[in-house]
């Protein structure tokens, strides 16, 4: 306290929506058209953290089906991991899987087959939930989508050593 | 770990007076009950709208443990820990409907520290608590593991994208990326993901040898000194690398 910050701290989120906004990330949303998505808020990142807007600005790149969560973003709630509730783990983990519960229906009744969530506590906490509630669908980070969506340029690709067959 | 310890009445006091702030106990009286918060919670709708989950009940416990001081007892404490550390995951949810405002996760984060002043912490938690000072990150990874995790990564990238690296503690770059250390434990692949963000999108960035663990699990036990232990660390890495910006895993 009383110090200044030589520096700035930034949520990858934000990061991501900046690249992609100028330009200097490519994806291909095709990759994904086929799935329905849906955006879990982190509590520190949407509610308490403001990156609300940024990550519908990413999933605008990246989703062609996405439906919102009721409610959602600074609205949206708690998953039931946070708080240190997923390390906390032993006698905490049946309250934890107990309270997710109102999660689990949020996104059944989007449809979703993929959750988005930027959070690691939420995406271990909904993929425990996406067990217990029988949700069938897939979690996802958004930097495990970019993996699969974001388009590399021919040149900075490795050669393919079997090229000359061709 | 140490098993539960004897109650400390004095320490207990003591806490009780550290944390007795004006704004906290303006919150705690100004409640008027109304009960707008009991539908905002979670652990409320998920356990059959419980009277007990209500935040304004929790809170309203915490101001008890306030008043009772140094007449703490076993009973209160055993009752209180497991709702201030197993009914609220401080997600600020509640106080978005709150008319006063009233600002739980603080109140809850006040119970917690009270819990600390006892010993009575969840043991994982405490663990990791350990860890940060013993090791720097939560999953008591060595500095020779993660920098061992960052060049497997590295090389699996280059497979793919043989121009791609992961700097380490390169001074003066943009950008310090930080991650939880939950990912060189368990989903090293994150790093090799984030990597190929940053080599595509041109970033001028850097990982740390040290103080890359951007959790702070002593936060969200309520052990304040650790917290400030931890948030340091990260903060030491982000000024000896003259980094312009501290960017936070997902």
């Amino acid at each position: 306290m009383g110090r200044d910050h030589k520096f700035q701290v930034v949520h990858s989120v934000t990061l991501f929506a900046e690249y992609l906004r100028e330009g200097r990330l490519k994806l291909d949303k095709s990759v994904f058209a086929e799935e329905r998505c849906t955006y879990q808020d982190p509590c520190n990142v949407s509610r308490n953290g403001g990156c609300g807007k940024d990550a519908r600005e990413i999933i605008g790149y990246l989703c062609e089906d996405f439906v919102e969560m009721e409610p959602y973003g600074d609205y949206n709630f708690c998953c039931g991991g946070g708080g240190g509730a997923i390390p906390m783990a032993g006698p905490f983990r049946e309250r934890r899987l107990r309270s997710g519960k109102v999660k689990a229906e949020q996104i059944r009744a989007t449809g979703a087959s993929i959750c988005i969530t930027p959070c690691h506590n939420c995406y271990d906490q909904i993929r425990d939930l996406n067990k217990e509630y029988e949700l069938g669908i897939k979690v996802l980070s958004f930097k495990e989508m970019f993996e699969e969506a974001l388009i590399i340029p021919e040149e900075l690709k490795a050669q393919e050593e079997d090229e000359d067959e061709e | 770990m140490a098993e539960v310890t004897a109650l400390d009445p004095k320490k207990f006091k003591e806490a009780v007076k550290d944390k007795s702030n004006a704004r906290l106990k303006m919150w705690l009286e100004i409640c008027a009950h109304c009960g707008l918060c009991a539908d905002t919670c979670h652990f409320y709708l998920a356990n059959d709208k419980d009277p007990e989950m209500i935040p304004a009940v929790k809170g309203r416990k915490v101001l008890e443990a306030l008043r009772k001081k140094d007449k703490i007892d076993e009973e209160f404490l055993e009752d209180f820990y497991w709702t201030i550390y197993g009914e609220c995951t401080m997600c600020r949810r509640c106080t978005m409907f709150c008319p006063f405002g009233i600002d739980i996760a603080t109140i809850t984060s006040t119970g917690r520290g009270l819990c600390v002043s006892q010993g009575k912490v969840p043991e994982n938690l405490k663990k990791t608590i350990a860890s940060y000072y013993e090791h720097g990150n939560q999953m008591e990874i060595t500095q020779e593991e993660w920098i061992d995790t960052l060049q497997w990564m590295e090389e699996e990238l280059q497979e793919e994208l043989p121009g791609a690296t992961i700097p380490i503690d390169k001074k003066g770059a943009k950008v310090l990326y930080t991650v939880n250390a939950r990912e060189p434990k368990f989903y090293p692949m994150d790093i090799s993901q984030v990597a190929r963000v940053f080599y595509l999108a041109g970033e001028d960035w850097t990982m740390s040898s040290k103080g890359w663990d951007d959790t702070n699990l002593a936060m969200f036990a309520g052990d304040l000194k650790a917290a400030a232990y931890i948030s340091q660390l990260v903060r030491d890495a982000a000024e000896e690398l003259e980094v312009r910006r501290v960017a936070i895993t997902e």
